[in-house]
């Protein structure tokens, strides 16, 4: 990613983890409803030196909802890491999430949680 | 010379130079052709309605590829699968992007709602995206290498202004995230 004029300037903390997501995230995480063959799928941003890194946080906030603080994090794990996951869930809802990034110019992929080292649990995910 | 984006009263507003127009209108016009479906004679007619895309194939031009990736890694045969279902609506939907930015450009006054700046900076973004592409910007230090080009009296063949031209969007594209950053911040 690049910065340019204004690099960005908040500083990033854990708030955003702490109950600082929109209420529209924890409502439709439901897991339980889905089955088992349908959970363990990542959503992946890859790093690249194109996208601002404030469009990308901007992305994480206005598409999934999350708080500042948490789209900060996300995009300065991309930033530094080279890919974050950035929300995980069945495999549709997942795919549908990375035609939207795509729409939005960021370079997405989907993967299987298990194809990867840092998978994530089966708590939580992004928006529906 | 433009002016920054910047969130006020009035909404989110810009100022840009009959020139600077020209030149955004050139590149959102491109960028569109880039992703505007060859037209086939025998095409579906149901197919295409429910924006299926049977004969789509991976991109070979690499700008074309990064607007549409495939959407798993190393798995070709998914990923056009994937294509064959979404790359339609994909590209319709970039396509609608980068004309509401040009239509924009036609009013004397950059005014944006948010939305319209929503589309603005998506489509800035697939603008810039391109130009990087044909600009080989493949790592960090060749972007930081491209963005030191500032002085347009340097701008001496095709790349230097083309350069010239990916620091100028990327400029303007900052800019309208600060503004609707702030706009976000102002509203609930």
């Amino acid at each position: 990613m690049t910065t340019t004029v204004a690099p960005v300037t908040n500083t990033v903390t854990d708030a955003g983890l702490k109950g600082e997501e929109r209420t529209d995230i924890s409502e439709q995480s439901s897991t339980d409803l889905l089955s088992a063959a349908d959970i363990p799928w990542n959503l992946v941003i890859w790093n690249d030196p194109v996208n601002l890194m404030s469009y990308v946080s901007y992305v994480f906030q206005s598409y999934f909802g999350y708080s500042e603080a948490k789209s900060n994090k996300l995009m300065l794990e991309v930033h530094k890491k080279g890919r974050s996951i950035v929300a995980y869930g069945g495999k549709e809802q997942v795919e549908q999430h990375a035609v939207a990034m795509h729409g939005y110019g960021l370079w997405a992929t989907v993967e299987k949680a298990s194809s990867s080292g840092d998978g994530r649990g089966r708590k939580g995910g992004a928006r529906g | 010379m433009a002016k920054a984006f910047k969130y006020g009263l009035k909404g989110i507003t810009g100022y840009l130079e009959p020139a600077e127009r020209e030149l955004l209108r050139g590149l959102l016009d491109d960028v569109i052709s880039m992703l505007e479906p060859e037209l086939s004679g025998n095409e579906d007619p149901l197919t295409a309605l429910i924006g299926l895309d049977m004969n789509v194939k991976e991109p070979s031009d690499r700008a074309l590829l990064r607007l549409l990736p495939n959407v798993m890694k190393n798995d070709d045969a998914a990923s056009l699968e994937f294509r064959q279902l979404t790359e339609r609506s994909l590209r319709e939907g970039k396509i609608g992007a980068l004309r509401a930015a040009a239509m924009g450009l036609d009013r004397d006054e950059l005014v944006l709602t948010r939305e319209e700046a929503k589309l603005w900076s998506m489509a800035l973004n697939d603008v810039r995206l391109v130009l990087a592409e044909r600009l080989d910007i493949r790592d960090e230090a060749d972007a930081d290498h491209v963005h030191a080009m500032q002085d347009w009296s340097q701008a001496e063949d095709v790349e230097s202004y083309l350069a010239l031209v990916y620091n100028f969007t990327t400029w303007l594209q900052e800019s309208l995230v600060q503004a609707m950053m702030a706009s976000m911040d102002r509203k609930p």
